[in-house]
């Protein structure tokens, strides 16, 4: 009898909870920020600003010495290649160097006068290319497009030189060994696509904890004694509290996490290959995650903004400790050990590899074993925190009310005096 | 003289404010420090090595096994896993054991020797970036020296001479000048935009919580008396400490990462001494202005947080401005961070005059002088706003 009794008051207090921490939500516009405009916008913004996916058609510039049919084609064939556009003709280098250092063009092909006499006397011509390296994508597109189209020129020179008898015997002896390259997941090597899931799933958890830790803030400075926990018959029970307030949180996070790892991806045709069972195995826990972990930072912050001093400038790193720029091979020790404390670590890693490259559920085993491992010990862990609030809140509400009587007491003294 | 002296008392005001609330030590001090560390730390060796490919050999003769030390040998791969078949492979990058395979199949040397063209294939992941683009290039390069060998054989025993072979295998070179950064160093790349981007987070986070916090805690009467009503004064007085603590802050950066770990610049060292001062104040411009904007704690430090995260996308350094769409190549004139990355890019690293780049040094200097637009915003609010949690 008395256990059901307790569950049902349990369950009621829960409910009250829930009903109340949603109402503070939507009352809160700093929760409401991170709750509801962050994670609705910002996707928009960052899916727009990788949409275009490559770079094409990067200016250069052209110097050249050499003025014959060869050196002609070389740059006809660069100017036709998808990702670099011959921009400027330049006397010289020093020309060349100054369009450089006025940001209109990205890298220079220098042509020496001697390109096509060492052609044709059988020596090894060469092509001097010069790259601004302040961008990677820029550097890779003026040099790839170079080594290309000098391949191409190489091969068809070489088919002249070696006199064969059958077309396809020149095709072979210029290239005895062929080869393919085939990139897989992601094929078009689209910036977007690459970095895309991971912000994501980054923004999930970063706009929780910010919420979570901002509606704390607010709880605790709208409360009399800077507590945490009012105090209301409903308060009391620690896993009552944790589970109310989680609920409310699970409850906006379902729609949001749906909004962001779903229906964003595929308006902006970003790769979508995860098997929805498995998806929703992964991001469950991760979600759980979040709020436990968001709900322990809370209890960290005294003022309602100190959290965003906190966690802002953490998502830069935190998107960096996933492996998705830096090979996760290569990340030091040191630094792959303090990632294991962050939820964000596995649920990128997780859902880049479910999303954009179609693995299973038992091949992001690992990671969904730590996703649950961190659920539950940073539920334990808000459970402690909370536990430790209402402690203090109720010694405070004991100190005062001591103090209450004892003003009284004193009172009546000095009225019998 | 009476304003230097108001001025002088600010200071110590801000000082005592400073030192009272840790969280300003975090933020000024210690937070940039250990993101400085950590970015420096984390990409150390500049380029990715050893990074894990497999190898599917299905022809197993001793050519194609030296293929597979070949690739070995490479700075940037190192062979973990041989691979029954191409579904095992694939798997297992998706178990993110590998990065990137080399596929070859049966029969690859008969064909090559019988002058039949075998072709190889070689697999690789873009979903990481770096590591995929850089193991394409080990991956073709070895391609391309295995074809070499053969050619380089038949060439020989017709004889030729070393000049003539190396001509017929590869009749133009590309002579490559990486100006500036020849190692590639993902490092020097990434470290000298992310960690600026992060300390001016910090400095617009701090601005607007300092004048915040006048408000909140109520000092903001206090504030504008010493001051002697001078909204100003009030302003210099209260930044100026602030400002020359991320100066050092700045400074010390800037000198750990050029002098110390000898990333390039090319420009004068002036240069990155004026960087650094116009870097500190357009963003303590930029942070003050929020406030003023919304004369609130909450939404000032809102605003900001936003701004400066998204700023380091819209600098343009991994993904570039120029591949952005037209309405975005604009709207990243409102970055700072935009503006002191091209000026970064075009005096520093590669070392041409501040007239090349006078535009956005005119742009810093604008978000510099944009509290003058909310100044009187800022007085108001600070003698009459009353805080409400």
């Amino acid at each position: 009898m008395s256990i059901f009794r307790n569950l049902n008051e349990g369950l009621h207090d829960i409910c009250f909870i829930w009903w109340r921490e949603m109402k503070l939500m939507v009352r809160d516009e700093g929760v409401i920020i991170f709750f509801f405009v962050v994670p609705i916008i910002y996707p928009l913004l960052y899916s727009w600003i990788y949409n275009n996916e490559t770079v094409h058609e990067v200016p250069v510039a052209v110097v050249d010495d050499s003025h014959s049919s060869l050196s002609r084609q070389f740059i006809r064939m660069c100017d036709a290649s998808a990702d670099v556009k011959v921009a400027y003709y330049a006397q010289d280098l020093n020309e060349a160097k100054s369009l450089v250092s006025r940001q209109l063009v990205k890298g220079v092909y220098h042509i020496p006068s001697d390109f096509d006499t060492n052609i044709n006397r059988l020596q090894q011509a060469t092509v001097s290319v010069y790259c601004d390296m302040a961008l990677m994508l820029t550097y890779k597109a003026v040099y790839q497009t170079a080594q290309l189209v000098t391949m191409q020129m190489g091969t068809e020179i070489k088919t002249k030189l070696a006199g064969r008898f059958t077309k396809q015997e020149e095709l072979i002896a210029s290239k005895p060994l062929a080869f393919d390259e085939v990139p897989i997941f992601n094929p078009s090597g689209g910036y977007g696509s690459f970095i895309l899931p991971g912000v994501l799933m980054l923004i999930l958890q970063q706009t929780l904890v910010l919420g979570i830790g901002l509606a704390a803030g607010t709880a605790r400075e709208q409360n009399r004694y800077g507590q945490l926990v009012p105090m209301s018959k409903h308060y009391h029970g620690v896993s009552r509290i944790v589970a109310g307030k989680a609920l409310a949180y699970f409850m906006v996070y379902a729609v949001m996490g749906a909004w962001l790892l779903l229906a964003v991806p595929r308006l902006f045709h970003f790769p979508q290959l995860a098997a929805w069972p498995s998806l929703l195995a992964v991001v469950f826990p991760y979600i759980l995650a979040c709020i436990f972990f968001g709900m322990t930072v809370s209890c960290l912050v005294r003022y309602r903004e100190n959290v965003m001093l906190l966690m802002v400038f953490v998502s830069v790193p935190l998107l960096f400790l996933t492996g998705l720029s830096w090979p996760q091979s290569n990340i030091p020790a040191v630094w792959q050990g303090i990632s294991w404390l962050f939820p964000s670590t596995f649920g990128v890693r997780a859902f880049v590899r479910l999303n954009s490259m179609g693995a299973s559920l038992a091949d992001v085993l690992l990671e969904y074993r730590i996703l649950w491992i961190q659920a539950g010990a940073y539920f334990l862990l808000a459970y402690a925190v909370y536990r430790y609030q209402i402690g203090q809140a109720q010694k405070r509400i004991k100190q005062e009310y001591q103090d209450m009587k004892e003003r009284i007491e004193e009172r009546k003294k000095h009225a019998k005096v | 003289m009476k304003y230097l002296l108001r001025i002088f008392h600010l200071m110590m005001r801000e000082l005592a404010i400073l030192r009272r609330n840790h969280l300003y030590a975090f933020c000024m001090v210690v937070f940039p420090i250990l993101v400085l560390v950590f970015f420096t730390t984390l990409m150390k060796e500049g380029l990715p090595t050893e990074m894990p490919v497999g190898v599917v050999d299905l022809d197993n003769t001793s050519m194609t096994r030296s293929l597979t030390h070949r690739l070995d040998a490479f700075q940037m791969s190192r062979v973990v896993a041989h691979y029954p078949s191409v579904t095992e492979a694939r798997r297992a990058i998706q178990r993110n054991e590998i990065y990137a395979f080399m596929y070859l199949p049966k029969g690859t040397t008969d064909k090559l020797l019988s002058n039949r063209q075998p072709k190889i294939s070689f697999y690789y992941s873009y979903t990481t970036m770096a590591a995929g683009a850089l193991l394409m290039k080990d991956l073709k390069t070895i391609s391309t020296l295995g074809s070499a060998a053969v050619g380089q054989a038949t060439m020989q025993a017709k004889g030729m001479t070393d000049a003539q072979i190396q001509t017929l295998l590869q009749p133009i070179r590309v002579d490559l000048h990486q100006i500036a950064n020849p190692w590639t160093s993902y490092n020097v790349y990434l470290t000298t935009m992310i960690v600026p981007g992060i300390i001016m987070l910090f400095i617009f986070l701090i601005s607007a919580y300092s004048l915040g916090t006048e408000i909140k805690f109520g000092t903001g009467k206090q504030l504008m008396e010493i001051a002697g009503n001078n909204i100003l004064v009030a302003i210099v007085g209260k930044y100026l400490v602030q400002t020359l603590i991320f100066l050092a802050i700045v400074y010390a950066y800037e000198y750990y990462v050029f002098m110390v770990l000898g990333f390039p610049h090319l420009g004068s060292p002036w240069m990155l001494v004026l960087l650094g001062l116009i870097q500190v104040l357009s963003s303590q411009g930029f942070g003050i202005f929020a406030f003023g904007l919304t004369p609130s704690l909450r939404m000032s430090l809102s605003i900001c947080s936003l701004w400066a995260v998204l700023s380091i996308s819209m600098v343009g350094s991994a993904f570039p401005v120029m591949g952005m769409d037209g309405a975005l190549q604009t709207l990243s004139w409102l970055f700072p961070l935009r503006h002191y990355f091209m000026i970064y890019q075009i005096c520093i690293f590669n070392g041409f005059p501040l007239i090349d780049a006078w535009f956005h040094f005119a742009a810093l200097v604008a978000f510099l002088l944009l509290p003058w637009f909310v100044m009187k915003k800022i007085k108001n609010a600070m003698l009459t706003y009353v805080y409400i949690p």
